[in-house]
């Protein structure tokens, strides 16, 4: 399943639509066959959370003030000359206000852990859709414009190691809901066109259950009988035309040949676990 | 004049069906007489879609049906804040915008960073409300944990903006071109110049990292926003007056999922450390005995039937009773965790067409208006 796959997977999607967990699955898939990292940024609880015990997968946070840190180290020379030029009263509001070097800092990040360790699937865990796509066009936006420098440079190392076709694949998780679906296939757009790296799978979560024409006829026979009847028949109909809908878009995505992973509803949070296990059975099955 | 509008400000999670319950709630209250504006801080396209409102900085009437107050939505558009925000701080020195909006570190900014689009909406808020237009603003926040960044986003930029920093980085700016253009000699002379002031080794430092370009661009960018920063403060205090005063309201919108449940848990507290207090808890998508599925109990398939139809019904009331649980567990917890913060349960409503959703949720907080002590809103 993540053969086709980049060594560097970035889970994408809309928030709430369950992209930590699918990260932390994937995460324990990989780590099937190799060594895994997970990397989310933030406080690291969700990611933790999702992986609920999984032992074999390594578990980094990436926190903004450490990302611009490490980052500038490299870009000064040394950590003292770097606390020099950021921790001072002018460029501390700068850093704080300016999001695209924090976002930039994160990324350089992302590349370092994946350079520091060549034999493992870094899986990221990256920030909601709009968000998400603004990250990843940072290094090519600062590179447009920098011109030199070892800013420059920076930029241009992130583009070329990480944003890049081949380096990272962007997985997109959506869930088959009309809205949710038409941001997935726009952030799929913005994906192929800046920054250039074409999602290489789309996951649709909490697929509920697939309502037959057959069943829906026995409802609409029954529909008369009761208010419970009359009411069964409506959700049945109103479920059947979202997965329909949920069917045509998706349909659409696939005609750009990109591969759709569909995961089934269940009644309670599923464990990244319980998600690896669904994901490789789809691989078995495929 | 009339008084200055309610805020209230909706905040949760991914996920949780804010943005629809954030719609529902101002129909709500535009049908008991309100004139209600709802505005929408998410990036995402979601409630624009719901309700048919195009992406402007113009707040768009929406036709209600029946409703004795009236409803206006307004859904600045993100791709555009850049543009926007330009145009209201230089709403009269049209060259300087024209500059601004040519400076490619401005545009670089402005394109990754959500604070402006952020600043963009606050302003237009802080506009409305005082249009006397309206009496209640429902705003939608972005659907994450940094939603309350939009809060203090502006105070941060305005620290950025203050004198001492301003005039620290125009200063370096152009001294650091003038340097980078500049022939050897004077480079020593310009280095010498700056030497005997503290901040000399951070400037000579910093120049050498981003290049000349960057530092072209932030001189002029600076040199402009220099201008307008009591213009930018006076607009930041009359949004912030409006969102950390007595006339918000913060709701919490949550759904029964463990995540859902420490993600407004995590916004509590951040609501708390901005000064206010969040007066209830929507618990979204819950299920309880008593509430919207009980026909579902009605029906009983006989327990040894194979018809497909049958099986289905099985297995929605198995995804009923898990709903039925979660939402138990989760009102537990939040009572645990947040006490005395009363909960308002919203339905899950099963629909494709999303305006169906809302019209769905909205009936039912028209019957929870007074227990989110909205009623003084009403006629």
């Amino acid at each position: 399943m993540l053969t086709d796959l980049a060594r560097v997977i970035v889970v994408m999607g809309k928030g709430g639509v369950g992209k930590t967990t699918i990260a932390a699955a994937l995460a324990t898939l990989a780590a099937a066959d190799g060594p895994a990292v997970l990397v989310e940024f933030g406080d690291g609880e969700s990611g933790l959370r999702a992986l609920a015990g999984v032992r074999t997968v390594e578990h980094i946070t990436i926190r903004p003030d450490e990302a611009i840190a490490r980052g500038s180290r490299g870009l000064f020379g040394s950590g003292l000359l770097a606390r020099m030029a950021l921790d001072n009263f002018a460029m501390r509001p700068l850093l704080r206000a300016a999001p695209a070097i924090r976002e930039l800092a994160m990324l350089e990040s992302v590349r370092q852990i994946t350079a520091e360790r060549p034999d493992a699937r870094v899986i990221v865990d990256m920030p909601a859709t709009g968000h998400g796509v603004a990250w990843l066009r940072t290094a090519g936006q600062g590179k447009a414009f920098l011109g030199s420098g070892p800013l420059f440079d920076l930029c241009d190392r992130v583009s070329r190691e990480l944003v890049a076709p081949g380096r990272i694949s962007p997985v997109i998780v959506t869930l088959p809901e009309r809205l949710v679906l038409q941001e997935t296939l726009e952030l799929s757009h913005a994906l192929a066109h800046d920054p250039g790296v074409a999602a290489a799978a789309i996951v649709v979560n909490r697929m509920p259950m697939t309502i037959s024409p057959t069943i829906l006829a026995a409802a609409r026979l029954q529909a008369a009988s009761s208010p419970a009847a009359a009411r069964l028949h409506a959700l049945l109909e109103a479920r059947l035309q979202t997965s329909d809908e949920a069917l045509a878009a998706l349909a659409s995505l696939a005609g750009h040949s990109v591969p759709v992973w569909r995961l089934a509803l269940r009644p309670t949070d599923p464990t990244a676990t319980d998600i690896a296990a669904a994901l490789g059975a789809l691989a078995e099955a495929a | 004049m009339s008084a200055p509008p309610r805020v209230i400000v909706c905040v949760g999670g991914g996920g949780v069906g804010k943005t629809s319950t954030s719609a529902a709630l101002a129909i709500a209250l535009a049908r008991r007489g309100a004139r209600a504006l709802i505005v929408t801080i998410d990036p995402a396209r979601r409630l624009a879609g719901a309700m048919g409102v195009a992406l402007s900085d113009t707040a768009t009437p929406i036709a209600l049906e029946g409703a004795r107050g009236t409803l206006t939505a307004l859904m600045p558009d993100p791709r555009r804040s850049a543009a926007t925000f330009v145009e209201i701080l230089f709403a009269d020195e049209p060259e300087a915008r024209a500059r601004i909006l040519d400076n490619r570190l401005y545009q670089g900014l402005a394109d990754a960073a959500a604070g402006v689009h952020e600043i963009v909406a606050m302003s237009l808020i802080a506009h409305a409300s005082e249009s006397g237009l309206y009496d209640v603003i429902v705003i939608d926040t972005a659907p994450s944990r940094n939603a309350m960044d939009f809060v203090t986003y502006p105070s941060r930029l305005t620290a950025l903006l203050g004198g001492k920093v301003m005039t620290f980085f125009a200063n370096f700016a152009a001294n650091a071109t003038a340097n980078a253009t500049a022939s050897v000699p004077r480079r020593r002379g310009f280095l010498a110049r700056i030497g005997d002031r503290f901040g000399g080794q951070v400037e000579s430092l910093v120049a050498g990292v981003v290049g000349p370009n960057l530092l072209r661009d932030t001189a002029s960018l600076f040199g402009e926003l220099a201008i307008v920063r009591p213009r930018f403060v006076a607009l930041t205090a009359r949004a912030s007056a409006l969102l950390l005063g007595p006339a918000a309201t913060y709701l919490l919108v949550s759904a029964p999922t463990a995540a859902a449940r420490d993600d407004a848990v995590y916004l509590h507290e951040r609501i708390k450390r901005i000064g206010q207090r969040p007066s209830a808890i929507l618990m979204n998508l819950a299920a309880a005995q008593g509430e919207g599925d009980d026909w579902l109990d009605a029906l009983e398939p006989a327990p040894d039937s194979d018809a497909p139809l049958d099986a289905v019904i099985w297995t929605l009331k198995a995804e009923l009773t898990a709903r039925r649980a979660a939402t138990a567990a989760a009102r537990d917890d939040l009572a645990r965790r947040l006490p005395r913060l009363p909960v308002v349960s919203l339905p899950v409503v099963e629909s494709p067409a999303p305006e169906e959703v809302v019209a769905v949720l909205s009936e039912v907080l028209d019957g929870q208006l007074a227990a989110l002590g909205l009623d003084s809103l009403i006629a």
